[in-house]
């Protein structure tokens, strides 16, 4: 990837963070689970969250398909603790937003698919 | 009779999906998605591949893993309630055997389950032989077998070798594995 293309994702992910200060962390894999910009706080292990997202994903448009709903734009695992968001960025990125349970949903859904059209973009 | 569940995991290119497509009575649930990365291929798995079959008129469920050890707890998920393993290696790629045996270790230490090793490729002129793999593995020979995955009839083959090997473990083990696996029921 080159270096244009990883500052312009990174720049994506600082945009969202500072549009939605509450979220615990974003980051931006390839759809074959390989990081290529994170912006983790916890101690959350970027090359594991990248595989899962892709993991995620990957099923989730498998369902979608199944059932006739088209090509999935998103999908959400929801825990007592956190909620995440998982966001397809065109046919080659998702995007992953990590918040607290509780958090505004529709702000962060807002601000995520905008996100999600500036990373398509640059991927 | 409920349905049996195998799991057909290894390295990357080792022919997994294939393995599935050649034996599923159903069109196989797979989750391909392009590789960003060079792996000889275009695309790859990345949560599993699904496809049914009948023996004997039981039905087996099997599932193919991924293949890069990012995916590793794809291996642990889908292995739950198995009745076998089957660990695939490409036959002209000895560099993958390390992997292929990091794999097995993976789960064999995780989950007691009784597993076969399929040498891939064995329509290819210069391929290894079960038996040397055997070897690299430390294995008996009966645990290792030849596979053309692209055909139907040795992908069976390896089934029912692998089915052999379960029986030979623990005769009542699909039996004792029942309550476990109630997938599609």
């Amino acid at each position: 990837m080159s270096v244009g293309k990883q500052e312009a994702l990174q720049q994506a992910l600082t945009a969202l963070r500072t549009a939605i200060p509450e979220i615990r962390g974003a980051l931006i894999a390839s759809t074959d689970g390989l990081p290529m910009a994170q912006n983790l706080s916890g101690s959350e292990d970027p090359n594991r969250v990248a595989a899962m997202a892709a993991t995620a994903l990957g099923l989730g448009k498998r369902i979608s398909d199944t059932l006739n709903s088209g090509a999935l734009t998103e999908t959400t695992v929801t825990g007592t603790n956190g909620q995440i968001f998982l966001y397809a960025a065109g046919g080659k990125g998702v995007l992953v937003v990590v918040a607290a349970a509780g958090a505004n949903v529709g702000l962060i859904n807002l601000e995520a698919r905008d996100a999600v059209r500036t990373i398509a973009a640059v991927l | 009779m409920n349905p049996l569940k195998l799991v057909i995991s290894g390295p990357v290119g080792a022919g997994k999906t294939t393995f599935v497509q050649s034996l599923s009575e159903i069109p196989v649930v797979n989750t391909d998605e392009a590789a960003s990365e060079n792996i000889g291929k275009a695309t790859t798995t990345v949560a599993l591949d699904f496809g049914m079959m009948t023996l004997d008129g039981i039905p087996i469920h099997l599932f193919g893993t991924p293949g890069q050890d990012r995916f590793d707890f794809m291996w642990e998920i889908l292995c739950e309630g198995a009745l076998g393993l089957l660990i695939l290696v490409s036959g002209d790629r000895p560099q993958d055997f390390p992997h292929a045996r990091r794999i097995l270790e993976f789960i064999t230490s995780r989950i007691a389950v009784p597993f076969l090793v399929g040498v891939t490729r064995q329509d290819l002129p210069r391929v290894w032989e079960p038996e040397d793999v055997a070897e690299y593995f430390d294995l008996a020979p009966e645990f290792v077998i030849g596979i053309n995955a692209t055909s139907a009839t040795s992908s069976l083959l390896a089934t029912v070798r692998l089915l052999e090997l379960v029986e030979a473990y623990d005769p009542y083990y699909a039996e004792s594995l029942q309550g476990n696996y109630i997938f599609g029921q």
